[in-house]
């Protein structure tokens, strides 16, 4: 025999090796775990960039409308200030002897 | 159904027409891989890495050559690839599997003696199957193991017909010099 006839030879018995006749199941088991990869992503188009920095600045001017709305109806003479806070924690009910 | 019409539904979300595909080419790409790697079991690994690489890249996929012609040239890389990566594995398994193959074969047919030459002109082959350089062995595995057309060959590897043949010429040529000193003229 010569080297080419030895080696078409060894590609033959190569080929006639048989594949695994469950290796097209195991390997869609994998593509199913893969499901999210294969669609294409999806392109945001410039109208949802658009709508959304419409809102945050929607969302702006309204902070800003409201907080101004609030400083016109303020009364600074209509602030009060509880300066004597005894009645919030009074003490003397706990130090009294007749407290037991 | 062609292979175009297959892709388009396959990235409409239809798997089954995944498996029809894959059922397909499995065959061409396990052949192509056990080219690369002679081994049964990595050549498996090997047709599972291309189909999940396909199956990840469909979308890329243009349509400008054959969807053959660009699963081939999967194949081809993530053989190579493969390759590369188990390169010291390779070194280390290569003389075991090969004295193992030896003690497990039982041939009624041949002798002893028959039976440890051509093991012996089978691992010699292999190796020099391997030591081609790689465009080389790319065209060789393509002509041999596939049956490919050169023509066919050079639309893979995107080279000229007339440089494939070149190459098969020398893959050829470095065969028959590694091979010569053992089996003879």
């Amino acid at each position: 025999m010569k080297p080419d006839e030895y080696i078409d030879d060894f590609i033959r018995k190569e080929k006639q090796e048989q594949m695994n006749p469950f290796l097209a199941t195991k390997i869609m088991a994998e593509v199913e775990a893969l499901d999210s990869i294969i669609s294409p992503k999806k392109k945001i188009s410039v109208w949802q960039y658009m709508t959304v920095a419409a809102s945050i600045i929607l969302i702006m001017i309204m902070g800003i409308s409201i907080d101004s709305i609030g400083k016109q109806t303020k009364n600074p003479n209509s602030i009060s200030v509880n300066i004597n806070d005894s009645q919030i924690e009074n003490l003397s009910c706990y130090i009294s002897e007749n407290y037991e | 159904m062609s292979d175009e019409q297959l892709i388009k539904i396959i990235l409409s979300g239809n798997k089954e027409a995944f498996t029809t595909l894959l059922m397909k080419y499995q065959l061409s790409v396990f052949s192509t891989a056990m080219g690369f790697v002679h081994s049964k079991e990595d050549a498996e690994d090997i047709v599972q890495d291309v189909f999940i690489q396909v199956y990840r890249t469909l979308s890329s996929f243009k349509g400008s050559s054959q969807f053959s012609t660009w699963l081939y040239r999967v194949t081809l890389n993530t053989s190579i690839n493969f390759i590369n990566k188990n390169k010291w594995r390779n070194l280390v398994t290569d003389s075991g599997e090969s004295l193992k193959n030896l003690f497990n074969r039982s041939n009624e047919e041949k002798s002893a003696h028959q039976n440890l030459e051509a093991e012996e002109r089978d691992v010699l082959i292999r190796k020099a199957i391997e030591q081609l350089p790689e465009k080389q062995r790319m065209a060789f595995v393509l002509s041999k193991y596939e049956e490919l057309s050169q023509k066919e060959i050079a639309g893979i590897m995107q080279i000229t017909e007339g440089a494939v043949e070149q190459l098969l010429q020398r893959a050829k040529q470095f065969l028959r010099k590694k091979l010569i000193m053992f089996v003879g003229n």
